[in-house]
C-alpha cells in the first residue's frame, strides 16, 4: 500500500469521523490481540514475564501501521528496516500466501541474536498488502546465547545461530530440513519451537483480522484513513514539542561497558528544539566498542521522544515523523556488522536518560532526576537439580531506583526506561522451579539520592544455592557515574554484588560475572538507587521521619543528608533540625546548578 | 409461624437503590426504586422494603449487592492495617513485580501499598516450596511481633507467609497468638483467602481483605441488625464477584470476595434468561450512564477470570479472587463527546454522570452526550422519557451539538449520528474483546441488552459483530437485581499443586479434592444449604511443560477416580486450540493448580407468563433518524407494557418503556416471548 498516494477530495469526504475512529482502533486492537495470545502461550520467561517481544503490523513499504502496547520499550518502531530488507531480498512479487520468514541477522536487525523476528505476508484479494511481524526473545539460539543473551561472545558466530531472511514455510509448506537444523543447534528446542509456534500463530491471527478489516473498508479507504491517523499522531507530538522553549540542549552520561576493553561508554546528546521540530543527535557518543554492547538502533532517541510527547498512546508511523534522530554510522548504537551485539541494549537506557537530562533546564516541571538505568539487572543461575532430575535455569529481573520528580519521590525497585511491563520472578515460583532459597528481596535504605523529592531505592536479592551451579551476576552497577540529581538533589547510591560461601565468615564483594558457586553459597545482588530532585534540606522533616519509620533512610541518613534530628521516641526535633539545617546551609552553599551530576567522568 | 415465601434482592447504585422481590407462592414480582442514601446505604435498603410494602417476616432470603467493598479500596478509606510476613519479604508488597506497565511514562508511579512499610513486620519462620519447615516458627519472636503490632493501634492485620499454600499452619499459629492478646481484631490469613502461589499477589489480596474488612463487615452487620429489627428471620446473602452468593457471615470474614458485587448480577441474569429461552450461549451487554460492560456466557457458564486488578492493571491492586470476566469501556449514556487537540471526534470516557447530566435533562449540562445525540436523532422521545416524568430539551442539545460539529464542518444531526456510531464502534470492540478475541464465534451467541442505555444500542452492535439475535429482558434497567434472585451460593477453592500430568498421582489428587470438598461442605452447611442442593465442579489448571500461563480445564469426579489421563489431555489440547489457534498434542503437560467450585443451588425466580393478546398497535408515529443524517423517517413507537406475548414488530420501530427504549432498524424483526422478553432477529449488515 502506498501511503504517499494523494488523497482525493472525494476520499476525504468518504472518511467520515466514524470510519476514521473505527480504523484508528482496529489496527492497535489486532496487534494487542497478537500480544495477548503470544504471551499466554509462550514457553520462556523472557516472553511471559519480561514481555521481551513486539507484535507489529507494517505495510509493504515497511511503514509501521501499529504496534502492541506494553512490553519492552526499546523495540519501538524498529521493525521497518527488517521488512524493507526482506522486500529488497525477495522483491514484492517474491512472497506467496502461507510464507513464513525468520530473521535475526545483525547487519540489518542490529540486536542480539536471541531476538527472532517472524513475519508473514498478508494478501488481500490476491495482492500483497501488509506484513504482520513478531519479534521475540528466545531463551537460546545456540552459541553462548542462553538466558538473557550471550555475554562474553566476541562476534556473531560465537554468539549463536544467524538466520538471514529465511523462509521456514513456503506457501504454507514447512521447510522441515531448515526447522530440524534450527532445533538441532539450540539448547532448549522444545521451548524455542513452542515460541516459534506461538509467533507464527500470532501472525496468522493477524492475517485473519486484517482480512476482516480490509474486506469491510477496502484498501483505498484504509490507506486514506491511515495517512490521516499518522498525520494526526504527528500533530499531537508537534503540539507537545511546541511547549518546549526553542534551544539547543546538551548532556553527557557515562554507562558501564561490560566485557569491553573500554571501561565506559560516553554518551553525548544534543537536543535541538525549534518550534514543533525536534532533533536528537548522538554525534559525539563513543564509537563501537571491542565488547558486545553494540547495536544498530534509533531506540534511545525514539524512547525519549515518545516519553516526552505521547507516552500513553499506541505507536505508529506518525509517532516519529516530527523527530529527526541522528545516530552516526560507526557509533556504539550504529555499529558495523560484524560488531558483537550480544549485550546490545546496555547503552540504551542511559542514552534515553541523557535526553531527559539535556531537557531538564528547558522543562523542569516534567523531568525526573537520573534513574539507575542499566539493563544488567537480570540474574541467572543454572545447574543440575538432582531432586527434580533435570537442569534448571533461574532468571529474574529486579529493578532499581528512579529519580525524584518535580512533585513526588522516585519509585523504588522498578525496571529501566527500556523495560515496561517486565515483571520479576516471584520467590515462590523461583523456588518451585530451582534448588535455591531466596532469603530476601528487600529495599536498601539510604540508596535513594537525597532530595526534596527523594530518589527511589535500589534493592537486594539474597539467594542461597541448595545445589552447586553458576551465577550470571552482572557486576556493572554504575558506581563510576551514578544517577544524577537535579536542582540540588543528590546522586543515587549503592549497587554491588556480594557473595558468601559456607566457609566464609564475612560477605565478599564480587566483580565476577560468571560465578560458579558451591552448595550453600549465598549471593546478594544489589541495585542502585535513583537521583534526588531538589535540595534535601527543603524536604519536609515529617516526610523524613516517615522515611525513617518506613526504613527508606536511616536515622544517620536523616541527620547527615537531610539535616533532620529525630528523637528517641521517633519524633522530629524541630528546633534541633532548624539549627542543624542552618549550619549545613552555611557550611556548604547549596548547589543551585541546574543539574548536579557531581561524579567526575574519566 | 409466618410462611417464608419471599426472595428479595437489593442492588445499590450510585443514584438509585433497586429492590425486587419474588413471591415463590404466587409467582409475583414486586419492585421498588428509591434514592440511594450515602453514606448510610442501609437506610435506602429499608426505604425500598417499606415502599414495596414487604413483610420482612415472610422473607426467606434477602440478597444484597453493594459497592461498599470496592469503594473502600478505591477511595482508600479502609482500616489502618498491619502486615505480617516471612523474614526477608518485608518489602515484597512495595516492590510488587517491579514492572512499569506504562512503558513510556517517565513519571509512572505504582499504587501505594494499603499496609505501609512501617506497619509491616517480619516473623522468623520459613517454609519451602515443598511444605517443609526450613526455619521453624519462632514462637517467642512472633509473640514479640504480635505485641508490637497491637501497640501500633491498628484496626486490621494481614498475615501472609511464603509458601503458606503448601502448609498454612504457621499462619494459624500467628493468628492464635494475636487472638490471645486481642480476641476481636480483624485478622486475615492468606491461605483462607487464596491457597495459590505468587507471594506478591497473595499479599495484596490478603491485605486488601484486611484493609476493607472492618468497614465492610460493619456495614453487613448493620444491615443484618436493621433487617432483624424489622422482623427479618431469613438468610441474608451477599453477591460475590464470582457471580455466586455467600452468607453474611462469610462476607464479614472475606469481604474481598464482594468487590465486584454490583455488575455481576446482570451477567448471571443474562445466563439464566437466555437459557430459559433456549440459548446456551450469550453475551451480556450492560450500558449505563458512565460505562458499558460486557461479558460472555458459554454453555450457561459465565466466563470467570481467576484474578484482576482493583483500579486497573497499570497501577491498581491485584486481587487473586475469581471474578466474572467483565470488560468495561468508558461509554455510557452520559459520556461526553469532544474534539481532541488534532480535530478528531471522540466520545467519553468523561461522563456528565447524574449531575449535571446530559444537556437535554435541563440540569445544567452543557456538553453533548450520547443521550443528547439519541434525543436529537429522535431515538429517545422528548415527551416519553421516564414515562413522561421529565420533558427533555432537544433544542438545547441541538445547539450545543451544532457548535461541537462546526470545526469539522458537520451539522448537528450528522454530529449526533457520528457520536452514536463512534460509541457503538467502541462498544463493539469491547464485545469483540470478550468473544472473537477469546476464540468464540459471535454467530453462536445471543446478546442480552440491559441497563438504561443498553436496549438503544444493542442491535447495531450485534449487527456489526454478526450476532444474529438480541434479547431485551423485562425491566432491563433493573436487571442486576434480577440476577441476584437467580444466583446460587458459590464458593471457589484453589490449591497450588505442581506435577507433570503423566506422573500425576491420582490417589493424591483425589485426597486433595476430598479435602477441598470437605471444607466446601462445611462452609455450605454453615450457610444452611441442604446436602441435596450442593453441587461441585472440579477443575485442573494445566499447561504445556515450560509455559507459564495455565488453562482451567473442567474434569469430572469419575475422570479423577479412573485416572482418565487421555480424556483430560485431549480436552486441554482442544481448549488451547480454540483459544490460541494452535495445540501441541505430543508435548508433555503440567498441572499447576487444583480447583473446586462448590454451589448451593437455590430456588430460582421464574419469570411470570405474559398473556397473549391483540396485534400490537403503535401509540405514535415519530420522525427518527436511523440511517443517514439527511433522512428522518416515520417510525412507529410502541409502548412495551401494551405488547402481548407473541406480538411481532418489524423495524424500523421504537419500543418504549419506563427506563429505556429499544431501537429496531429496517430489516430487524422483534417478537415478544411468552415471558415478556423482546427477542430480535437482527437484520443483515448493509
Amino acid at each position: 500500500m502506498n501511503i504517499q498516494s494523494p488523497i482525493s477530495a472525494d476520499m476525504r469526504k468518504r472518511l467520515d469521523p466514524v470510519t476514521l475512529e473505527v480504523i484508528r482502533n482496529a489496527f492497535p486492537a489486532i496487534s494487542n490481540e497478537m500480544s495477548y495470545d503470544l504471551q499466554r502461550t509462550s514457553y520462556n520467561m523472557m516472553i511471559y514475564e519480561v514481555c521481551d517481544y513486539s507484535c507489529t503490523l507494517l505495510d509493504t513499504n515497511g511503514t509501521l501501521i501499529s504496534q502492541n502496547i506494553g512490553g519492552v520499550s526499546h523495540f519501538i518502531a524498529d521493525m521497518g528496516v527488517v521488512i524493507k530488507d526482506g522486500i529488497e531480498r525477495y522483491g514484492l512479487d517474491g512472497f506467496a500466501p502461507g510464507d513464513v520468514l525468520i530473521t535475526n541477522h545483525q547487519a540489518v536487525a542490529g540486536q542480539h541474536l536471541n531476538n527472532i523476528v517472524i513475519y508473514t505476508p498478508f494478501f488481500f484479494e490476491g495482492k500483497l498488502t501488509a506484513f504482520p511481524a513478531v519479534r521475540a526473545h528466545w531463551v537460546d539460539i545456540g552459541g553462548l546465547s542462553t538466558g538473557f543473551g550471550a555475554l562474553g561472545s566476541t562476534d556473531p558466530w560465537s554468539e549463536g545461530l544467524q538466520m538471514n531472511q529465511l523462509k521456514i514455510y513456503e506457501a504454507g509448506k514447512p521447510d522441515n530440513k531448515l526447522l530440524q537444523m534450527i532445533a538441532d543447534n539450540i539448547r532448549f528446542p522444545q521451548a524455542a519451537m513452542g515460541d516459534l509456534r506461538s509467533q507464527i500463530a500470532a501472525c496468522r491471527l493477524a492475517e485473519r483480522r486484517l482480512e476482516e478489516v480490509y474486506k469491510r473498508y477496502g484498501v483505498e479507504t484504509i490507506n486514506a484513513a491511515l495517512e490521516v491517523i499518522y498525520s494526526e499522531t504527528e500533530r499531537k507530538c508537534r503540539a507537545v514539542v511546541e511547549t518546549i522553549p526553542d534551544g539547543v540542549y546538551e548532556a553527557d552520561n557515562y554507562v558501564d561497558a561490560p566485557g569491553a576493553r573500554e571501561p565506559l561508554v560516553h554518551i553525548h546528546v544534543k537536543v535541538t528544539v525549534s518550534g514543533s521540530d525536534m532533533t536528537i543527535d548522538f554525534t559525539g557518543t563513543s564509537p563501537q566498542t571491542s565488547g558486545n554492547n553494540n547495536s544498530r538502533t534509533l531506540a534511545a532517541a525514539y524512547i525519549a521522544y515518545k516519553g516526552l510527547t505521547t507516552p500513553l498512546e499506541p505507536a505508529n508511523e506518525g509517532s516519529f515523523r516530527a523527530l529527526k534522530a541522528i545516530v552516526p554510522e560507526g557509533c556504539v548504537m550504529m555499529a558495523k556488522y560484524p560488531a558483537a551485539m550480544a549485550d546490545w541494549a546496555s547503552p540504551i537506557p542511559g542514552s534515553a536518560d541523557a535526553v531527559f537530562k539535556a531537557l531538564a533546564p528547558a522543562i523542569p516541571d516534567r523531568i525526573p532526576a537520573g534513574h539507575f538505568g542499566y539493563m544488567m539487572i537480570g540474574r541467572s543461575f543454572t545447574g543440575y537439580d538432582p531432586r527434580r532430575g533435570r537442569s534448571f535455569v533461574l532468571q529474574t529481573i529486579d529493578g532499581g531506583g528512579w529519580g525524584g520528580r518535580p512533585t513526588q519521590d522516585g519509585p523504588s525497585g522498578s525496571v529501566t526506561v527500556c523495560q515496561g511491563d517486565v515483571r520479576n520472578a516471584p520467590i515462590e515460583s523461583i523456588e518451585q522451579k530451582c534448588p535455591v532459597i531466596v532469603e530476601a528481596r528487600e529495599l536498601l535504605p539510604d540508596t535513594g539520592g537525597p532530595g526534596k523529592f527523594r530518589g527511589g531505592l535500589g534493592l537486594r536479592l539474597q539467594v542461597r544455592a541448595l545445589e552447586e551451579g553458576r551465577w550470571g551476576l552482572p557486576p556493572h552497577r554504575r558506581n563510576t557515574y551514578p544517577p544524577w540529581g537535579l536542582w540540588g538533589g543528590q546522586l543515587g547510591r549503592g549497587g554491588t554484588n556480594w557473595v558468601r560461601a559456607p566457609e566464609d565468615a564475612d560477605w565478599k564483594q564480587t566483580p565476577i560475572y560468571r560465578l560458579p558457586v558451591t552448595k550453600g553459597t549465598v549471593i546478594r545482588a544489589q541495585t542502585t538507587g535513583g537521583g534526588g530532585w531538589g535540595d534535601p534540606l527543603d524536604r519536609d522533616p515529617e516526610r523524613v521521619l516517615l522515611d525513617v519509620l518506613n526504613r527508606y533512610i536511616s536515622r544517620r541518613g536523616a541527620h547527615d543528608d537531610y539535616g533532620v534530628v529525630i528523637t528517641e521516641d521517633a519524633q522530629v526535633d524541630h528546633k534541633a533540625t532548624e539549627v542543624l539545617r542552618a549550619k549545613m546551609r552555611a557550611e556548604a552553599p547549596r548547589a543551585q546548578a541546574q543539574t548536579d551530576a557531581k561524579a567526575a567522568a574519566p | 409461624m409466618t410462611l417464608k415465601q419471599l426472595n428479595v434482592a437489593v442492588d445499590i447504585g450510585g443514584t438509585f437503590t433497586d429492590l425486587l422481590a419474588f413471591d415463590a407462592e404466587t409467582g409475583r414480582i414486586h419492585q421498588a426504586k428509591c434514592l440511594s442514601t450515602p453514606p448510610d446505604f442501609a437506610t435506602g435498603v429499608l426505604d425500598g422494603v417499606h415502599k414495596a410494602t414487604l413483610n420482612l417476616k415472610q422473607v426467606e432470603s434477602f440478597v444484597h449487592g453493594s459497592t461498599v467493598a470496592i469503594n473502600t479500596a478505591i477511595e482508600r478509606t479502609g482500616a489502618r492495617t498491619a502486615l505480617i510476613v516471612t523474614r526477608g519479604t518485608r518489602d515484597v508488597y512495595q516492590i510488587a513485580r517491579g514492572n512499569r506497565p506504562e512503558s513510556y511514562n517517565i513519571l509512572f508511579q505504582r499504587a501505594e501499598p494499603l499496609a505501609p512499610p512501617h506497619l509491616t513486620f517480619e516473623v522468623n519462620q520459613r517454609t519451602t516450596a515443598w511444605g517443609e519447615a526450613l526455619v521453624p516458627f519462632d514462637e517467642a519472636q512472633a509473640r514479640d511481633v504480635a505485641k508490637q503490632v497491637l501497640a501500633k493501634n491498628v484496626e486490621a492485620i494481614a498475615i501472609c507467609f511464603l509458601h503458606s499454600y503448601q502448609d498454612p499452619s504457621d499462619e494459624m499459629r500467628m493468628r492464635d497468638i494475636l487472638r490471645e492478646l486481642d480476641p476481636v481484631k480483624f485478622i486475615t490469613m492468606s491461605h483462607e483467602i487464596v491457597r495459590k502461589s505468587g507471594e506478591y499477589e497473595r499479599i495484596s489480596t490478603t491485605t486488601l481483605n484486611a484493609y476493607i474488612g472492618p468497614r465492610t463487615s460493619k456495614y453487613v452487620s448493620n444491615l443484618e441488625n436493621l433487617l432483624e429489627h424489622d422482623g427479618f428471620g431469613g438468610r441474608l446473602l451477599i453477591m460475590q464477584s464470582n457471580g455466586g452468593l455467600m452468607s453474611a457471615d462469610t462476607a464479614k470474614r472475606v469481604p474481598v470476595a464482594m468487590m465486584e458485587s454490583g455488575p455481576v448480577g446482570g451477567v448471571i441474569a443474562s445466563a439464566e434468561i437466555s437459557a430459559n429461552l433456549g440459548y446456551e450461549n450469550s453475551i451480556a451487554f450492560d450500558m449505563g450512564g458512565t460505562t458499558a460492560k460486557t461479558s460472555l456466557v458459554h454453555g450457561r457458564e459465565p466466563a470467570v477470570a481467576e484474578g484482576y486488578y482493583i483500579g486497573g492493571y497499570a497501577d491498581g491492586h491485584p486481587a487473586m479472587m475469581p471474578v466474572v470476566d467483565i470488560v468495561e469501556v468508558g461509554t455510557g449514556g452520559g459520556s461526553i463527546a469532544w474534539i481532541d487537540e488534532v480535530g478528531a471526534l471522540k466520545v467519553g470516557p468523561q461522563s456528565a454522570g447524574a449531575a449535571p447530566g446530559p444537556i437535554c435533562y435541563r440540569r445544567g449540562g452543557t456538553k453533548p452526550t450520547v443521550t443528547d445525540a439519541n434525543v436529537i436523532l429522535g431515538r429517545i422521545g422528548v415527551e416519553s422519557f421516564l414515562g413522561g416524568e421529565m420533558a427533555l430539551d432537544r433544542e438545547a442539545a441541538i445547539a450545543a451539538t451544532a457548535d461541537l460539529g462546526k470545526p469539522l464542518g458537520l451539522d448537528a444531526v450528522t454530529t449526533a449520528l457520528s457520536i452514536v456510531e463512534i460509541a457503538v464502534a467502541k462498544m463493539s470492540l469491547a464485545v469483540r474483546g470478550v468473544s472473537v478475541e477469546r476464540g468464540f464465534d459471535p454467530r453462536d451467541f445471543v446478546m442480552v441488552g440491559m441497563g438504561g442505555a443498553g436496549p438503544i444500542h444493542a442491535v447495531p452492535i450485534a449487527r456489526q459483530l454478526h450476532i444474529p439475535t438480541v434479547i431485551i429482558p423485562v425491566l432491563p434497567s433493573h436487571f442486576s437485581a434480577f440476577g441476584m434472585l437467580m444466583s446460587d451460593i458459590r464458593h471457589d477453592y484453589v490449591r497450588t499443586h505442581l506435577s507433570a500430568l503423566n506422573k500425576l498421582d491420582f490417589g493424591e489428587l483425589k485426597k486433595i479434592f476430598a479435602e477441598m470438598l470437605g471444607e466446601a461442605e462445611r462452609m455450605l452447611r454453615g450457610e444452611r444449604v441442604a446436602d441435596d442442593a450442593m453441587t461441585f465442579q472440579r477443575y485442573l489448571d494445566l499447561r504445556y511443560e515450560g509455559q507459564e500461563f495455565a488453562i482451567k480445564v473442567p474434569v469430572s469426579e469419575e475422570e479423577i477416580a479412573s485416572g482418565a489421563l487421555k480424556t483430560i489431555r485431549d480436552r486441554f489440547d482442544s481448549i488451547h486450540d480454540r483459544s490460541f489457534g494452535h495445540a501441541a498434542p505430543n508435548e508433555a503437560l503440567e498441572m499447576v493448580n487444583v480447583r473446586l467450585a462448590a454451589r448451593g443451588i437455590r430456588q430460582k425466580l421464574k419469570m411470570p407468563v405474559l398473556a397473549a393478546g391483540a396485534e400490537p398497535k403503535p401509540r405514535a408515529i415519530r420522525k427518527v433518524c436511523l440511517t443517514s443524517a439527511d433522512r428522518f423517517e416515520d417510525c412507529p413507537v410502541y409502548a412495551r407494557d401494551a405488547l402481548a406475548a407473541g406480538a411481532e414488530i418489524a423495524g424500523p420501530a421504537l419500543i418504549e418503556e419506563y427506563g429505556s427504549t429499544t431501537v429496531l432498524f429496517a430489516g430487524d424483526r422483534a417478537k415478544i416471548a411468552g415471558t415478556g422478553e423482546i427477542i430480535i432477529q437482527v437484520g443483515a449488515l448493509q
